[in-house]
């Protein structure tokens, strides 16, 4: 098939700029921000017609080809994996839209701010949807160069900057590697579409070139997804973000390089040959993530450690190999992006009205602010794993899927880490509810839309706690076209 | 092939370049060591696409690929050097080590 009008929506940044330029021009109050939200309303539905489109389809995969047929020129192809990432990556994108219109009210610039957000949501779609490397290296930069942008957006300042320019060299390494491996797996394979290159090096029997690939595969999908050696961007750059863009940076942005990393890994190299290296990359990840969270004052640098203990849990899944670790792996990518995103919300509505991010003086602050700190606690309380809410379902089938793939001492360890972590996650509260406030000091309660953004995605959090069947089909789907849909996958090329 | 080692040679020597002018204390030879990897990889690239040439003329795909990873690179480029400028005017440097404020 050829491009349909459904994948227009990847054209929706450039209507952003034409609409921010506009208001500029001709002085209209809002006309940016109603026609950034009404495009992540487009986009969400944009995806929810494809959703539609590859349910129907016979082999439940669609290809939209841009120009030639596979091998030569690009394609979109489409599985049930890639629309359950972006829809979390446009999904995202509109609450964080929405949260924006209020939190950065008094910041300038705000047409290029728009932008790079929905560039940003735009690019991680499109990595989602690649079928091929060529379209997939392209949306990952523009991914990239939106979020090296946002990160250092509040120039004025020196935090960001800095913060900005660690990440940038970071994540241009990264992704120059992953060039690397592109142009060493085509030298390999001869062509960069993703089920061809599966079916030449998925067979193949272990050689010096493969472990290479596999190491360079690792390291630059590694960066963007913050495994442990190459986290050292993500404690910086998330807290010195705009909370928005740090919600969408812990939220989708690094789960989209896993979701890099699980593809490749699966598509095109054996289980048993990764099994062994990611059950260790884990084991670190989560416990380093968890050990450096505990020490930390400041509010959203403790959530940003926090996203690399989670990125740990999440490898476990990817570790075993099996269809229900990745199931696992996929629903806590969604339960994630509600947690961590009304985490660091509700962290930006506390920064925004009282100025404070040490998490030792903030203590009072919560029965001033109860809204957010309604929100705050039920994201914190998921991010343990407590029973009720959303966190506690994916963290079970994570941390029990090792089981069933030979590794128990990774349970152990898991369940050992998630206790752990409730030490941080409860001062965060105790802190919050308790304590005595400062004398004389006023604090009001965040604008409307900066409440119900995150009530919202607490609510949600707990339906999925409650009822988990709607998050579980959902990702089960999106889990067996790895493993049971992979001939599929392959059979739809040829 | 005897090419073979010569090119994929200067590719990872490119590499290894990269590496070490990215751990470097200045930012300009941080971002030119960016450059030389991304290099690396459009040099595999091209070289692999002149490889397979059993329809009488090189593969397209890998020179296409390549293509897009210059002007990506320049890209990237783009965004590193604002961010100097930037980083200048605050640190009054182009030194990385000034740039530890930040706890690790």
């Amino acid at each position: 098939m050829v491009m349909s009008i459904e994948m227009l929506f990847l054209f929706s940044p450039f209507i952003v700029v034409l609409a921010g330029l506009l208001s500029e021009r001709f002085n209209i109050n809002n006309l940016r921000e109603s026609v950034a939200i009404l495009l992540s309303v487009f986009n969400v539905y944009s995806i929810y017609l494809i959703y539609n489109l590859v349910q129907n389809s016979s082999t439940k995969i669609i290809l939209f080809t841009l120009g030639g047929y596979p091998p030569l020129g690009a394609c979109f192809e489409i599985d049930m994996l890639g629309v359950f990432m972006a829809f979390s990556a446009t999904f995202l994108g509109l609450l964080a839209t929405i949260y924006s219109v209020s939190y950065m009210s008094h910041d300038t610039r705000k047409t290029e701010y728009y932008t790079l957000l929905n560039s940003l949501v735009i690019g991680m779609v499109g990595v989602a949807f690649a079928g091929d490397f060529l379209t997939f290296f392209g949306f990952w930069e523009l991914m990239g160069i939106a979020s090296y942008v946002l990160v250092a957006f509040r120039k004025e300042s020196w935090g960001p900057i800095e913060a900005g320019f660690k990440y940038m060299v970071m994540g241009a390494v990264g992704s120059t590697l992953l060039l690397f491996g592109i142009g060493l797996v085509y030298g390999m394979a001869g062509t960069v579409n993703f089920a061809q290159i599966s079916l030449v090096l998925k067979n193949q029997p272990f050689s010096y070139w493969i472990g290479l690939i596999l190491i360079v595969f690792t390291v630059g999908f590694g960066v963007k997804s913050a495994i442990v050696p190459m986290h050292t961007w993500l404690p910086d750059a998330h807290p010195e973000a705009p909370s928005p863009i740090s919600a969408m940076l812990s939220g989708i942005l690094i789960e989209i390089g896993l979701f890099g990393l699980i593809r490749v890994l699966y598509l095109f190299f054996d289980s048993s040959l990764f099994m062994m290296p990611f059950a260790f990359l884990a084991i670190i990840t989560m416990t380093v993530g968890n050990i450096m969270a505990l020490r930390q004052d400041d509010l959203k640098r403790m959530l940003a450690y926090s996203s690399i203990a989670q990125i740990g849990y999440m490898l476990i899944g990817v570790s075993t190999g099996l269809e229900y670790g990745l199931l696992g792996t996929f629903l806590h990518i969604f339960n994630h992006l509600l947690m961590k995103g009304v985490a660091f919300l509700a962290a930006g509505n506390i920064i925004h009205q009282t100025g404070l991010r040490d998490i030792n003086k903030l203590s009072g602050v919560g029965r001033m602010m109860p809204y957010t700190t309604i929100s705050i606690s039920i994201a914190l309380l998921g991010l343990g794993g407590v029973p009720g809410t959303s966190g506690f379902i994916s963290k079970f089938i994570l941390l029990s899927s090792p089981l069933y793939s030979g590794l128990p001492i990774l349970t152990l360890l898991g369940v050992l880490n998630a206790t752990f972590s409730m030490a941080y996650y409860l001062r965060v509260i105790i802190t919050l509810l308790s304590g005595k406030t400062v004398e004389g000091s006023e604090i009001k309660e965040a604008p409307l839309l900066m409440i119900i953004v995150p009530l919202l995605m607490s609510f949600l959090i707990l339906v999925l706690g409650i009822f988990p069947e709607i998050s579980i089909d959902y990702a089960s789907k999106a889990s067996k076209t790895l493993i049971e849909g992979l001939s599929n996958y392959i059979g739809v090329i040829f | 092939m005897p090419n073979d080692l010569a090119f994929l040679g200067t590719a990872f020597a490119l590499v290894c370049i990269g590496l070490y002018c990215v751990t470097h204390k200045n930012m300009i030879r941080i971002l030119l060591g960016i450059e030389m990897i991304l290099n690396a990889g459009n040099l595999v690239l091209v070289y692999f696409s002149s490889y397979r040439l059993s329809l009488g003329v090189v593969d397209p795909l890998g020179q296409s690929l390549s293509f897009l990873s210059i002007i990506l690179g320049g890209c990237i480029l783009a965004v590193g050097l604002a961010l100097v400028v930037n980083a200048f005017k605050h640190f009054k440097s182009v030194d990385v080590e000034k740039l530890r404020r930040l706890k690790w």
